[in-house]
């Protein structure tokens, strides 16, 4: 076994300590005064009242925003997740294979990963200016448009677009762990299913998608936690407007908490996100649990 | 590839001449027949409060089917009647509609005479068709000589004009959108921005030439307010062009390769390839460019370039005065502290993690995971209160610690998985030598481990450098703001400075990309070693 002696039978645990003293104080911690918050009756001015019962669960459910934004959360969570996985699959194939430029294709593929997301979406937001945004510069001035196109005609379409760039800074870490997985794919399998006849797509279907399905799954699942999780994509394009309607939960919750004064019902919608994640993070550790008994 | 009998490759060379000579001559018949018609109006009516089909509709029509007849019978061709009806509902609250006709002369305009133009696009186009015509010789001298030579064992120089002849026509497929879209350039960017006033360079050679190639050159002066009316638009032999050069690309590349598959999949994988690398280096060149443009460029509608006119190097002298420094300081102070904290925690938990065995081991790895879980932003109330109640609110030290926090099990799970992939011998023996566990672990493993833990290290500081939500939330006094908090007060509500707001970004951005660029290698080899793989 790849194991040390240990000298005393606390030992291992001493080791552990600072990291868990580090996450105590400062993720559980904070877990633990949500959830109290969430149950207490909380003032305009901040100041944390009585047990309020489940009246701020109440609140949060009749927010008028609260259908739209969980529908939104879910075509936000859906479409990046789903899209992003594809594309950074067929990005990470790509980058698999042998051509003339790999490495400068490899290091250019990380860059959005690299980026502050609110950097990038700051850039999106310009880029998509309905006025004198670049990308109808650029197309008017090659000649691919004849005439300026609003590219923010209504809300749905701004929604599409954060959509769009939450897939696109969301690429790069799906590339990069699958093709982890197709790197530490044995050649061998490869040579015997062309030996057997195989063509590309019986290769994909039945050597490459099987044995980077452990990577496909643990990033699938990591990255419904993340996106679910992100705050400035939304927050800088359209701020929720109008009137919330382009608001994911976790905008919501910022607004709720930070700009309308609704500590009590944005704690309860911390509550609830954090269900939806226990369910994720509770998928997510059984699998990777599994594994690890393998 | 299996070797083929002389019969087999005459059969091949012979189809893909024949497939390839044909499109050429289809190409050159499609390049005679008029690419784009013009129209323009030469008489309009209205007709107001009808119905489409009744007598006043019908006492209308005919007076502009005269107008037509009149003109053609003037200036010759076919004169198209266009009419477009919109419903209204008039005063007595019937619904009624209103047409309006317009005869519109229409002209075509052949491949030939775009070329001799002299426009921008008909050279795009001389430049197609003379790719073409190359291409096609190149091919039959590639084949002429070793027409039933197998493919294997065709001489170099065979194979290369046969090469040559199908790369030509990969460009002549590739220039005819560009001669499209030089159109849109040529027929209405210019004249919309010089009916605007905004003159580009060169408009008055353009008018010229458009004048010569529409109007015979009897428009002269008129020209540009002409050209306001007309519209114009492909015809179906400017997009016949596309997939007869396909067919011929295709061609010329089975004669050259024997079979298309390998180079096909190739030419996609190399599309695709530069479409994402354009795609993804996009908002940095926008980013670029519009952080040394005047404020007055980055609103510019009519903007014509792809580069500021002018470099405004002072954007950077601007936005040193405003505070940037400061946040720059502030994130590096951030990062490095996060960093440290994060792997001073860290290093001990994973090599306990990698190297013990001992009870609760399942447990804490469960409690890891289930933290990375997590993210500050569902947590952003309880972390402002504990922040308040612990006075590290609003300082970058609360940043710091947060950070490392929830970059733990990221550190934890990357950094376990470097130190259980280099086997535990040597220190075991140091251990036997009467070394203690922690300088086994600092002389003999750390030493070993450096890739992983450098990945590792750049991983959690790159994170804590663009880190915004929490820093939004517990960060108010503006001399404690890091960076990506520091940019946004050049976007207030009702105005935003582009340029101040992307040079900030942009001095913001390029180090930590050069950083991830360094790891960029092993973050693969980490993320399997550590996070995917357990």
């Amino acid at each position: 076994m790849n194991t040390i002696p240990i000298r005393h039978k606390w030992e291992p645990y001493l080791w552990l300590l600072p990291s868990l003293l580090l996450m105590s104080i400062f993720v559980v911690f904070p877990i633990g005064i949500v959830f109290k918050l969430s149950l207490s009756q909380i003032s305009k001015s901040g100041v944390v009242g009585g047990w309020y019962g489940l009246e701020n669960f109440r609140t949060a459910f009749r927010d008028p925003a609260f259908g739209t934004v969980m529908l939104n959360t879910a075509v936000w969570v859906v479409s990046v997740v789903g899209l992003s996985t594809l594309l950074g699959f067929i990005t990470a194939m790509a980058l698999n294979t042998k051509f003339f430029g790999r490495k400068v294709a490899r290091s250019i593929v990380v860059f959005p990963w690299a980026t502050s997301l609110v950097i990038q979406a700051s850039v999106w937001n310009y880029i998509i200016k309905a006025e004198y945004g670049n990308l109808n510069n650029v197309l008017l001035n090659l000649g691919v448009l004849r005439s300026a196109v609003n590219w923010r005609a209504s809300y749905q379409i701004e929604f599409a677009w954060e959509c769009g760039v939450g897939i696109f800074v969301t690429i790069p870490f799906v590339a990069f762990t699958v093709l982890a997985g197709l790197q530490s794919i044995d050649d061998a399998y490869y040579e015997a299913a062309t030996v057997d006849g195989a063509g590309f797509w019986r290769k994909l279907w039945n050597v490459t998608i099987p044995l980077v399905k452990p990577s496909l799954t643990v990033c699938t699942v990591l990255n419904i936690i993340y996106v679910f999780n992100s705050f400035p994509i939304v927050y800088t394009i359209t701020k929720g407007a109008p009137a919330n309607k382009t608001d994911t939960m976790v905008t919501l919750l910022y607004m709720r908490a930070f700009y309308d004064n609704q500590k009590g019902a944005a704690t309860a919608m911390s509550v609830i996100g954090f269900a939806i994640l226990c369910v994720c993070a509770g998928a997510y550790m059984m699998i990777t649990m599994r594994k690890e008994e393998q | 590839m299996r070797p083929s009998t002389p019969d087999v490759v005459a059969r091949v060379n012979r189809r893909a001449l024949i497939a390839a000579l044909l499109a050429a001559a289809l190409c050159l018949v499609a390049l005679s027949l008029p690419l784009y018609g013009f129209s323009a109006t030469v008489f309009a009516k209205k007709s107001g409060n009808t119905f489409v089909g009744d007598e006043k509709y019908q006492a209308v029509r005919a007076e502009v089917e005269e107008a037509a007849a009149v003109y053609a019978a003037e200036h010759g061709g076919t004169p198209e009647i266009v009419e477009t009806v919109t419903e209204r509902v008039n005063s007595k609250g019937e619904k009624t509609s209103m047409v309006a006709f317009e005869v519109r002369e229409v002209m075509g305009r052949s491949g030939w005479a775009f070329m001799r133009s002299g426009l921008a696009a008909g050279w795009l186009l001389l430049a197609a068709a003379l790719c073409l015509i190359a291409g096609l010789i190149l091919l039959c001298a590639g084949l002429a000589g070793a027409w039933t030579v197998d493919w294997p064992e065709l001489p170099a120089s065979k194979r290369g004009l046969r090469r040559c002849g199908a790369a030509l026509g990969l460009a002549a497929l590739l220039l005819i959108p560009l001669f499209l879209m030089r159109c849109n350039v040529d027929f209405s960017r210019q004249i919309k921005l010089a009916s605007d006033g905004y003159a580009g360079a060169g408009l008055d050679a353009l008018l010229h030439r458009l004048d010569a190639f529409l109007y015979g050159g009897s428009a002269g002066e008129n020209t540009l307010s002409l050209m306001g009316g007309v519209s114009y638009r492909a015809l179906w032999p400017a997009w016949a062009l596309l997939p007869l050069l396909c067919v011929y690309t295709l061609a010329a590349v089975i004669a050259a390769e024997g079979h298309p598959a390998h180079a096909l999949t190739r030419g996609l994988l190399y599309g695709f390839i530069i479409a994402l690398c354009v795609l993804i280096l996009y908002p940095y060149y926008v980013m670029l460019i519009t952080a040394f443009r005047s404020n007055a460029e980055t609103t510019d509608m009519y903007f014509t370039h792809m580069f500021p006119t002018q470099w405004v190097w002072s954007n950077l002298r601007d936005i040193i005065n405003r505070g940037v420094p400061r946040y720059l300081l502030n994130s590096l102070l951030l990062s490095v502290g996060a960093t440290a904290i994060a792997l001073l925690c860290g290093i001990p938990a994973a090599y306990a993690m990698a190297r013990m065995r001992f009870v609760g081991k399942r447990a804490f790895l469960g409690f890891v995971i289930m933290s990375q879980m997590f993210s500050p932003v569902v947590l952003l109330v309880g972390i402002s209160r504990l922040m308040n109640a612990i006075h590290l609110n609003d300082t970058v030290w609360g940043l710091m610690f947060i950070n490392a926090a929830f970059n733990q099990a990221f550190a934890i799970w990357l950094l376990r998985g470097t130190f259980v992939s280099i086997s535990s011998e040597m220190e075991q023996a140091a251990c036997i030598d009467g070394c203690s566990t922690v300088s086994a672990m600092l002389r003999v493993l750390l030493p070993m481990a450096a890739p992983g833990i450098v990945t590792t290290l750049i991983f959690v500081f790159i994170n804590a450098w663009n880190e915004y939500t929490i820093s939004t939330v517990l960060i108010s006094t503006a001399s404690n703001k890091p960076i990506t908090v520091g940019i946004t007060q050049f976007s207030s509500f009702n105005m935003i400075e582009w340029q101040y707001l992307f040079a900030a970004s942009l001095v913001a951005t390029i180090p930590v990309v050069i950083l991830f660029m360094c790891i960029e290698k092993h973050l693969a080899a980490g993320l399997t070693a550590g996070g995917v793989k357990g």
